[in-house]
């Protein structure tokens, strides 16, 4: 990788006599100054006129600030996501004023939903010119209220650090999310003495770590004890807290079988025997209809999202339900919770290791494993050994065994998101990145740049379809430049494939603007200087993967799967987890 | 079946008194579409930072509850708490409005 550019020291020394007036530096310098403090060593940016005096205070801190020039902000904040999510660490964006800004609300939104520590610093004009209608002048912070954890607009250098160490605090702590500082260029220039940094631990009116309730842990333990078919539904927050060891060692006390939510992959081992599947509208069979089969249905760090529990008024009615979420307005947001625990995923499960009885519930977890067994005859068998052209689940399945569950793998949104999810056997903890709640296309290529960056030692790859890989096929110059040894699979069926599948199911065949006509892809990736590959032939597959993971470079594969492959299982939209689907619905003659 | 009826509700937040805050409250009742009959703000008289809003909503019980943890969620409003009815609203704008007015 490229992405480190020594140029010279920087131009800040710290203070060694204390008896000497204190130096005087610029707002962008105690900005630059409070983020090596923050920790921070790698900003995803673009500039512009309104951040250029951040961005020149920059040139002298290239030593301790690896800035990473994308080709469009939006690639900057899928990659700052794409960072977060494979380092545990926040991300930092900067982007300047007006459009610069703006190009930021779709990944902020994206942040926000899938609970992504961010940090976005944007260049404002001047503070005199606000509300004036200004060049590049674009009201950010009342844009992005409804984006962000939190927002500020500083007009003063004085309030640089004070609101950055603020923003590093709300962004990380508690639900984590994206926060927004927007610095006027006048604080960027002014110049103030030089201060120490004070990071922030606390705020009067944020309390982002509830106190842990005894009766509430109590309460779910007594119902989890009396259980005959209990159930867990593991999402995003066990992995926030860092609780993948207390939720495996829980359900191996109390014998409780595990199914993931899209963000919990990664939560539990995919190869544990109480595993038992992906959960939603497009997951595991034994999974989704077990959810109306069990007694007690304990949700950890999840948000029961409409594509978890397909028609509310279907969903689990036969269940009493235990809700663990360190954030309170999930909590009764969609499921009455009979018991609820407001608390951080880790703190929860380690009370309730104390608290529960050792269990097993083989014979329970058997009803997974068969219903599984019917799902893997019907579906997953044909699709690993098809006859025609490619499928996608083949391409991913050999992904996941060449790599053994334990590279990073970033998708984007579609059905190769689905298949990736339903067939890449994910081992480790923070190794699946993709937008989750937004379903953002065009994250996938931008966020795999950021987490190779943040995790290098890790095989990153990208597993994209052809829609989603255009929206942001700019990030191609990006990884070219900084030589960021990503892998890229797209899974090519010259489609929009799930709409396109609705379109099918659901519309009559009526294929209204869903299908697409593609660039060569090789020739584009290989016009970025990235070694590129195109696949149609089975024999071909396996040999073409392990080139891929070889190689000690970027690396572009273009795999040509069915143009009307569908993605099955499949609960329909407004329908309930139990009606789901293994095949089309046979139409009536 | 079972009827769900809406009612009037008196919401008072406490929060800091920083620029926006108030559109951030607004921005969930509207999210929520929960109507806004009438709406007092200001300032705490005795320390500029912190604020009040009083707000009068007509809504449903179970909305009123989901949105109070949706304004508690935001990192400047120290509490929400409502009441059934508006003759609290009627209470506490008239109490606002004198310390306002003094």
């Amino acid at each position: 990788m490229d992405a480190l550019l020594t140029k010279t020291k920087p131009a800040i020394e710290s203070e060694k006599d204390s008896n000497q007036p204190k130096q005087k530096i610029s707002g962008s310098e105690v900005l630059l100054r409070s983020l090596v403090e923050e920790g921070v060593d790698i900003i995803f940016g673009y500039p512009g006129g309104a951040i250029m005096p951040v961005y020149d205070a920059l040139y002298h801190y290239a030593d301790k600030l690896n800035h990473i020039l994308v080709r469009h902000e939006q690639g900057a904040i899928h990659a700052a996501q794409g960072f977060a999510r494979g380092t545990g660490r926040a991300g930092v964006v900067f982007a300047t004023s007006g459009p610069g800004a703006t190009n930021l609300v779709t990944g902020l939104a994206d942040a926000l939903i899938d609970s992504t520590p961010v940090v976005c610093i944007t260049g404002q004009v001047f503070a005199h010119l606000l509300g004036t209608d200004a060049f590049q002048e674009t009201d950010v912070v009342n844009t992005t209220i409804p984006v962000t954890k939190w927002n500020i607009q500083v007009t003063e250098a004085k309030d640089i650090a004070p609101a950055v160490a603020r923003a590093f605090y709300i962004a990380s702590s508690g639900r984590p999310g994206p926060v927004l500082v927007d610095i006027t260029k006048n604080a960027q220039n002014e110049m103030i003495e030089a201060a120490e940094y004070h990071h922030c631990d606390a705020i009067r009116t944020y309390k982002p770590k509830p106190t842990l309730q005894h009766s509430q842990i109590e309460a779910a333990a007594a119902l989890i004890n009396e259980a005959k078919r209990p159930y867990i539904l593991a999402g995003q927050g066990i992995l926030l807290s860092g609780a993948t060891k207390e939720l495996k060692e829980f359900s191996e006390k109390t014998g409780i079988p595990v199914a993931c939510t899209l963000l919990g992959l990664g939560s539990f081992p995919t190869d544990h025997p109480n595993y038992v599947g992906f959960l939603g509208m497009h997951g595991n069979y034994g999974p989704n209809l077990n959810t109306n089969e069990c007694d007690v249905l304990i949700g950890i760090g999840m948000r029961f999202d409409d594509r978890v529990t397909g028609n509310v008024s279907k969903y689990a009615r036969q269940a009493r339900v235990v809700h663990i979420d360190i954030d309170k307005a999930e909590i009764d947001k969609i499921i009455k919770a009979e018991v609820a625990v407001h608390a951080d995923a880790k703190e929860a499960l380690l009370a309730l290791i104390k608290k529960c009885k050792p269990n097993q519930h083989k014979e329970w977890i058997d009803r997974f494993t068969k219903l599984n067994d019917i799902e893997y005859e019907k579906v997953t068998s044909k699709e690993f050994n098809p006859t025609g052209i490619l499928t996608m689940a083949e391409v991913v399945n050999h992904l996941s065994n060449f790599t053994k569950g334990e590279a990073v793998v970033v998708t984007d949104v579609g059905q190769h998101q689905m298949t990736t999810s339903r067939y890449y056997k994910y081992k480790n903890p923070r190794t699946n990145v993709t937008s989750g709640g937004a379903g953002t296309m065009g994250f996938a290529l931008p966020a795999a740049m950021g987490a190779k960056l943040g995790v290098p030692e890790k095989e990153v790859v990208a597993v994209i379809g052809d829609g989603g890989y255009q929206m942001t096929v700019q990030e191609l110059g990006t990884i070219m430049q900084y030589k960021i040894p990503v892998k890229i699979v797209v899974l090519n069926n010259n489609f929009l494939g799930m709409v396109r599948q609705w379109q099918q199911l659901f519309h009559g065949k009526r294929y209204s603007f869903t299908e697409m006509q593609n660039p060569d892809f090789v020739k584009l990736a290989q016009a970025y200087n990235i070694p590129a590959r195109k696949v149609e032939k089975r024999e071909d597959l396996q040999g073409a993967i392990k080139e891929m993971l070889a190689a000690k470079t970027p690396y572009f594969l273009e795999a040509v799967v069915g143009k009307e492959d569908n993605v099955f299982p499949m609960v329909p939209a407004g329908q309930g987890v139990a009606d789901v689907l293994l095949e089309p619905p046979t139409t009536k003659a | 079946m079972k009827i769900i009826m809406k009612q009037d509700f008196t919401l008072e937040i406490h929060s800091d008194n920083n620029f926006s805050v108030l559109n951030r409250i607004v921005n969930i009742l509207n999210r929520r579409r929960v109507r806004i009959k009438k709406l007092i703000a200001h300032e705490d008289e005795s320390d500029f930072k912190r604020g009040v809003a009083v707000v009068l909503l007509f809504t449903t019980a179970d909305m009123m509850e989901k949105v109070k943890r949706q304004l508690e969620k935001l990192i400047e409003v120290e509490n929400a708490v409502y009441y059934e009815g508006s003759t609290e609203y009627c209470e506490l704008s008239s109490r606002h409005s004198m310390i306002n007015e003094q």
